[in-house]
């Protein structure tokens, strides 16, 4: 658990933020200039904030006022940047074993061979890091933080220069990692899609101050609905490919089946399934005779309003986010707890490989 | 002919100490300069650079009063030899190095200017303290341009005269470096002897610049775009 209060104090910028993060993966959110950066650079210290404290896991990293400073090579944080920042001499291998080496041997809790397989590297050990493609590369930023067996592992926008694809994929071993190593993150985007899809709480910081901290949907969704900041958001959710027909495959998507055009893949290959809240129609009565493949019954669990965009939040057994206009809202009379259904055509939903 | 080899030799000795002194010292400076943030940066800059804007006359003087019995580096070896060191090879090395420094320090600070900082932020967030990730690091990623400095400030201490003869004087087999030969010879007519040097010196420094020149070259278009910067 990583706690601070931190005084950060430049000419042109400025960052106040006190927090508390459980082991899960927690969300730092804000536009660009928000201080997320800066917040982070003062957890692995990078920077020396100008006043507070942080501590993790009981430990005081900084204290301000007792002059208190552990350097970032003593901080036992690892720290995944947005291109990667991988050693160009080395290779896959030297590079994910570069930190792990300076570990005394007691303390060295995870294998590097085994991160690497964890993180599906195992046949890129001797490429030069520019013979990878972003994705790969990014996996090797996480196995080397990795191996240094952190205490926690920061990510600053890892997907941010990735295509949709590989972000979906790159989420997906996030989450594996955390489950498998019970590996606490902190986890900086600018992205609601990625932040409602991985992180179980969110803090919204904005000008230097934090505006919020919940859990991700109820924070975001409703942070957003007022600002031009976001204009639209991707249900980003894991799933399982299931029978194809010629033009069509169903994905099992935890208890819920949904069409996707026809996929090249194999029943029971893991899938990362992308669908645009703003692709979905919301109707209160059952359908018939549509085009679209997929009407699921759920019940509306959340609403976020706000001038013009409304973001709803519906339960059909995995949640989805759905976008409709103010006018949609108060014509059919959406509430909380109502039954809908929830529409969708299977060329709206994109399928990765996870 | 055996005068000739005396007189390689010792320039030779005098220039790989020269490039001795400004390999640690111009790095560091360089690192200073590139990397930190600090108060009299400007000043530092204009100091190291200096000689290059210097006829070497003065700055041999400028060295001889700090070495001669007057300055404190002077007084130190005084009371420690019984000498001081002008007009020793030790004064020609030092002399060699401060004129060469500017240039040593301008192709360092490019070649570490040439590392994204990012890449050493990483490395101590890894664990790695500030020398260890400067040698695993920054280095590697440098050396091209750091061998072509050191070979520039090599070749600019074996061509130094000005501040040389000034301070170490022209004393043969103590002193005598190639230059101050050539001049020496040409001096006194034996132009046959001058241009035999002479000839030394434009092969050593061919040499030596087309190593330079090929290394800069591939830095320019290696680490980044090819496997050029990959062991």
């Amino acid at each position: 658990m990583i706690s601070f209060d931190i005084q950060l104090n430049h000419p042109d910028f400025s960052l106040s933020a006190k927090g508390e993060f459980d082991d899960g993966i927690t969300a730092v959110f804000g536009p660009s200039g928000a201080g997320k950066s800066s917040l982070l650079n003062c957890l692995a210290g990078s920077i020396k904030p100008s006043d507070g404290w942080v501590t993790l896991d009981g430990t005081t990293l900084y204290s301000g006022s007792n002059g208190i400073w552990v350097s970032s090579e003593k901080r036992r944080i690892g720290t995944v940047y947005q291109d990667g920042a991988l050693f160009p001499h080395l290779n896959v291998r030297k590079n994910i074993e570069f930190g792990w080496k300076l570990l005394p041997e007691d303390q060295r809790r995870l294998d590097p061979l085994e991160i690497a397989d964890l993180l599906g590297l195992t046949h890129l050990l001797d490429r030069a890091p520019n013979e990878l493609s972003g994705g790969e590369r990014q996996r090797v930023a996480i196995a080397r933080a990795l191996a240094t067996s952190p205490a926690l592992l920061l990510l600053d926008e890892p997907l941010a220069s990735l295509d949709a694809a590989r972000r979906g994929s790159i989420l997906n071993y996030l989450k594996r990692v955390h489950a498998e190593l019970n590996m606490p993150m902190i986890y900086v985007s600018h992205s609601i899609s990625e932040v409602v899809s991985i992180a179980s709480s969110a803090m919204l910081l904005r000008d230097g101050e934090v505006e919020g901290f919940d859990r991700p949907s109820a924070l975001l969704l409703g942070a957003i609905s007022t600002s031009d900041e976001v204009d639209s958001f991707d249900n980003i959710l894991d799933g399982v490919i299931g029978d194809s027909t010629d033009y069509l495959t169903t994905v099992r998507i935890g208890e819920v089946d949904i069409s996707t055009r026809h996929q090249n893949k194999n029943p029971g290959d893991r899938v990362v399934v992308s669908l645009g809240a703003n692709k979905i129609i919301l109707a209160t009565d059952e359908p018939t005779n549509l085009s679209a493949r997929n009407i699921l019954r759920g019940s509306v669990s959340e609403i976020w309003s706000n001038t013009g965009k409304v973001f709803t939040e519906v339960d059909i057994g995995e949640k989805f986010i759905v976008e409709l206009t103010e006018n949609a809202l108060s014509d059919l009379g959406i509430a909380v707890g109502q039954n809908v259904f929830l529409v969708f055509k299977s060329s709206s939903v994109e399928v990765y490989d996870a | 002919m055996n005068s000739d080899i005396s007189i390689v030799a010792l320039s030779l000795q005098i220039a790989l100490v020269a490039t001795a002194v400004t390999l640690p010292v111009g790095m560091f400076v360089a690192w200073l300069l590139v990397r930190k943030q600090f108060r009299g940066k400007f000043v530092l800059d204009v100091f190291v650079s200096l000689p290059l804007a210097l006829p070497p006359v003065v700055v041999g003087y400028a060295l001889l009063w700090i070495v001669g019995t007057n300055g404190w580096i002077g007084q130190l070896s005084e009371s420690l030899f019984g000498s001081t060191l002008a007009f020793t090879w030790i004064a020609a090395a030092l002399a060699a190095a401060i004129v060469s420094l500017p240039l040593v320090v301008r192709s360092f600070a490019a070649a570490l200017a040439g590392v994204d900082p990012r890449l050493e932020v990483a490395a101590r967030g890894l664990g790695a303290g500030s020398i260890r990730t400067f040698l695993t690091v920054t280095l590697p990623l440098a050396y091209r341009g750091v061998i072509a400095g050191v070979l520039l400030g090599f070749v600019r201490s074996l061509s130094e005269f000005g501040a040389t003869i000034i301070v170490a004087g022209n004393i043969p087999g103590r002193t005598q470096t190639l230059p101050s030969a050539i001049f020496t010879r040409i001096s006194a007519g034996n132009t046959d002897d001058a241009w035999r040097l002479a000839l030394v010196s434009v092969v050593l420094g061919v040499i030596a610049l087309a190593v330079h020149n090929w290394l800069l070259k591939r830095t320019a278009n290696g680490i980044s775009s090819s496997n050029g910067g990959f062991r």
